[in-house]
């Protein structure tokens, strides 16, 4: 489903990502780790459009997407949520998820303004409300989302990117800031969102536990490179894994 | 063109250079150090011609003791303008910059009604007289703005670099957090530069005071001249500002001796929203306008 | 249900004020209306986060529009009101499109170049727009042989055309589909082209629509003007704008509105002041700026939820 070849991103004389190259199939639940500064955010930038790739080539579905705009490839079926809270604050959560449902309720000025566009409205809406149901978020719908605690709001976050109906979801550090409660609902979310619309999922994350527990295969970056790539259970045994975390905190088997 | 012609305006130039350079200087500081976009820069220059008109015409003072004085007497309208436009608006650029407008609107009725509006004041010419080189002539009014300029230019580049408190100007254009926990207050920078802007302007208008007329809406023509110049060189850049000036005065005065003065601000308009289009943040800025 | 009271109310005040008033007070009150365009075209601008300097200009080319189809053409007004809509679109859209790349001041001061730009232009040639002088003898509408001359009737002329202009755009502003889209746009952009909203075409959209009413409202000017100059549309003429706007606010559709008839109650009210009168808005725009950055429309909207804890009675207190 998506294929990246020899992908490199500079910045100046920095090279964030180094000739990466990384195969996800359809369906998969996918992770990346590594070190801080390892280039996995950089990776998500590229592959979402919001940085141009220096050299190499990302193909989405067979299609070339590297080098097009963040809103072109969103439409094409990839979808991402942010590490920061990122949301439609003066919003309410329904109005939020409606507006990720943008790929598939469109209107133009002249529907605007004779109002033909009613009966696409009323259909969005419902399909806003299942998303924002399936998500728990049922009994906030109607609240603003900056009122929301930080942990409904990062779930409203996915809930925007569900709404686009995305075929591939990239989730940036999806339980940053978490406490275990709320990090085990957000991975039992996922889990469920891949078993009820068979979406494939790419997720950046630093909680190990939650990348063990819930990716299938992990791919493991050090300075913009592929160091190791495997099933949880060999990246954890992984010796060249552990040195690049040697000393980091952040590696709880 | 011919030579003589050609040598002329090239003088002319230098002199509309210099002019440019003092009053565009300012604004660049004051945006690199604090963001500070000041609409009413304009109007600055526009005080600092009335000094001289008050000081030199109305009350005899000798005209250089006037222009000294336009720098701290402009300055102290640019620490105010600081503390009571720039620093409540400082989260934001826009606020600030429309906030001087309305400053400017102040500014030029505050002058209109102290000394009347409508016909321009003229002021006797302190300095007589031409300078004749070759095919060259330049009043001496006209010519003593490029030595001003070139020492307040020599001044404030030591300031900036060998004086600790104009250091501190530069580390809160370069980074105004790591400035602030290297204990160099925000506050005290943001207040020097616009004094220091303040001053520039005011010095600019009151050399020039004797050659434009002197109106309450004088700062119009100057205002966009000091953006275009500010945004060409890159809007935080003092040496883009200078080179700047330099490279649109050069393009106004041909462009005016060839064709007229409509014109000649038309081409640095339309050189600004070039390069705000290809380069936003100017030929030497590094800071995004 | 109150909504529909207070329009009918507002609709009928509307209709019956030119008769009321005295014909000086109907002259404000067409150009009352004409501003109305512009205010609210503006917003429509602002609600993708794009605040420009080149409004009035946007107006002025709706109005050299129109004055030269009249004068050269001699087209009648149905046609030239139209086509000084889409000129102004067309100006629009080719001022936008290189400022797509930057925000905030960049695209302030970028949008003020290249309108300062065009109104050189006007100032420049003598031939077709008059130079510094700018147009004048710009001859009345006229439907058949009747010609709207007087102010009267073209009161109504523009209050037909302004309150359609205003729902067209209220239309837009409200369509979940469209103005929450751009409003997305301005609340957090990265976010909307994460789910597929093109930004830059939400961007051309706004400032095109709002181009085109500007358009409309400058060709209304110059047909009740009959000249027209550069100084018209100058950046004076623009901060003015630009108070209206931030007097009344811009987080509702009604905000410019409130800030313009307030800001114009101001403007005629202060007639004696007469040349303290820049000053007076010079402090207004700065206090607004500073204390109520969000309008007389944020102070309004804290009275509903005031009203409500007015209402309620407080625990744990008898009312003797």
């Amino acid at each position: 489903m998506l294929e990246v070849t020899g992908l490199s991103k500079r910045f100046g004389g920095l090279a964030a990502l180094d000739e990466l190259w990384l195969e996800v199939a359809a369906g998969e639940i996918r992770g990346i780790i590594g070190p801080n500064g390892a280039g996995k955010t950089t990776l998500f930038n590229v592959i979402s459009g919001t940085y141009r790739p220096t050299a190499g080539s990302i193909k989405f579905e067979g299609r070339e997407i590297g080098g097009l705009g963040p809103s072109r490839i969103a439409e094409l079926g990839v979808i991402r949520t942010f590490q920061r809270v990122a949301l439609f604050g003066k919003y309410s959560v329904l109005e939020n998820v409606m507006v990720g449902r943008h790929r598939h309720a469109r209107e133009g000025l002249w529907g605007a303004i004779v109002g033909s566009g009613r009966r696409i409205e009323a259909a969005n809406r419902d399909r806003a409300r299942e998303i924002v149901d399936f998500i728990g978020l049922g009994a906030a719908r109607d609240e603003p989302a900056r009122n929301l605690p930080y942990g409904h709001q990062r779930a409203l976050g996915v809930a925007i990117a569900l709404a686009a109906e995305p075929r591939l979801l990239m989730l940036d550090e999806p339980v940053a800031g978490m406490n275990s409660a709320e990090t085990l609902e957000m991975a039992n979310l996922i889990r469920r969102i891949r078993e009820r619309w068979g979406v494939t999922v790419l997720l950046v994350e630093h909680d190990m536990r939650t990348v063990m527990g819930l990716c299938e295969k992990i791919t493991v970056l050090d300075f913009g490179k592929k160091l190791a790539e495997g099933a949880p259970r060999e990246i954890s045994e992984n010796k060249d894994v552990i040195e690049a975390y040697l000393g980091a905190d952040e590696f709880v088997a | 063109m011919e030579t003589a012609t050609l040598v002329q305006t090239i003088a002319n130039s230098v002199v509309q250079g210099s002019v440019y350079a003092t009053v565009a200087v300012g604004l660049a500081l004051a945006f690199g150090v604090m963001q500070m976009a000041n609409f009413a820069h304009g109007e600055f220059f526009m005080v600092g011609a009335y000094v001289v008109y008050v000081l030199y015409a109305l009350g005899g003072v000798p005209f250089p003791a006037a222009v000294a004085l336009a720098f701290p007497i402009v300055g102290l309208l640019g620490l105010a303008t600081e503390r009571f436009i720039f620093r409540p608006t400082r989260d934001n650029v826009l606020s600030g910059f429309m906030a001087t407008a309305g400053l400017a609107f102040i500014l030029q009725v505050l002058v209109g009604q102290t000394w009347g509006v409508g016909l321009m004041r003229s002021i006797p010419t302190p300095y007589m007289g031409i300078v004749e080189v070759g095919d060259v002539r330049l009043g001496w009014q006209r010519l003593i703005v490029v030595p001003a300029a070139g020492a307040m230019m020599g001044l404030l580049w030591f300031f900036l670099y060998r004086v600790r408190l104009g250091k501190g100007l530069r580390a809160c254009a370069q980074d105004r957090e790591a400035a602030a926990l290297l204990g160099i207050s925000n506050n005290r920078m943001a207040a020097l530069a616009m004094f220091i802007a303040g001053g520039f302007a005011g010095v600019s208008g009151a050399l020039m005071a004797p050659i434009h007329a002197v109106t309450p809406y004088m700062g119009h023509a100057i205002i966009v001249t000091a953006f275009v110049v500010v945004i060409v060189g890159g809007m935080a850049s003092i040496e883009g500002a200078i080179l700047a000036a330099f490279l649109l005065g050069f393009i106004h005065t041909f462009v005016t001796t060839v064709f007229d003065a409509v014109v000649a601000t038309m081409v640095g308009v339309a050189f600004m929203a070039a390069v705000l289009i290809v380069k936003p943040s100017g030929l030497l800025g590094r800071v995004k306008a | 249900m109150g909504k529909a009271l207070g329009l009918a109310a507002l609709t009928a005040a509307l209709c019956v004020a030119p008769f009321v008033v005295r014909e000086y007070y109907v002259e404000i009150l067409i150009l009352l209306l004409i501003n109305a365009i512009l205010a609210v075209s503006y917003r429509l601008i602002t609600t993708t986060g794009d605040w420009s300097l080149g409004h009035v200009v946007l107006m002025g080319v709706g109005a050299y529009a129109t004055a030269l189809i009249a004068k050269l053409l001699g087209w009648s007004f149905w046609a030239s009101l139209p086509l000084a809509g889409f000129g102004a679109a067309a100006v629009g859209f080719v001022f936008v499109y290189p400022l797509l790349r930057t925000r905030g001041f960049g695209f302030f001061i970028g949008s003020f170049a290249l309108a300062e730009l065009l109104r050189l232009v006007w100032i420049k040639f003598h031939d077709p727009f008059g130079g510094p002088r700018g147009m004048i003898g710009i001859p009345p509408v006229s439907v058949g042989s009747y010609q709207f001359y007087d102010a009267i009737p073209y009161y109504f002329l523009t209050l037909a055309i302004v309150a359609l202009s205003v729902w067209i755009m209220y239309r837009i502003d409200k369509a979940v589909l469209v103005g929450n889209v751009m409003k997305a746009v301005y609340m957090d952009e990265a976010l909307a082209q994460s789910v597929g909203v093109n930004a830059p075409k939400y961007r051309t959209i706004a400032f095109t629509v709002g181009a085109f009413f500007a358009g409309i409202a400058g060709a209304l000017l110059a047909h009740r003007l009959g000249a027209i100059d550069p100084h018209n549309f100058d950046i004076n003429t623009m901060v003015y704008l630009i108070i209206w706007v931030v007097v009344g606010g811009t987080a509702t559709f009604w905000g410019p509105l409130i800030g313009l008839v307030v800001m114009t109650a101001v403007f005629e009210a202060t007639r004696p002041l007469l040349e303290w009168r820049p000053l007076l808005f010079g402090g207004i725009l700065i206090a607004f700026l500073i204390f109520l950055p969000g309008g007389i429309e944020s102070l309004l909207a804290k009275i509903p939820p005031l009203v409500e804890r007015l209402r309620r009675p407080r625990l744990g207190r008898r009312t003797l």
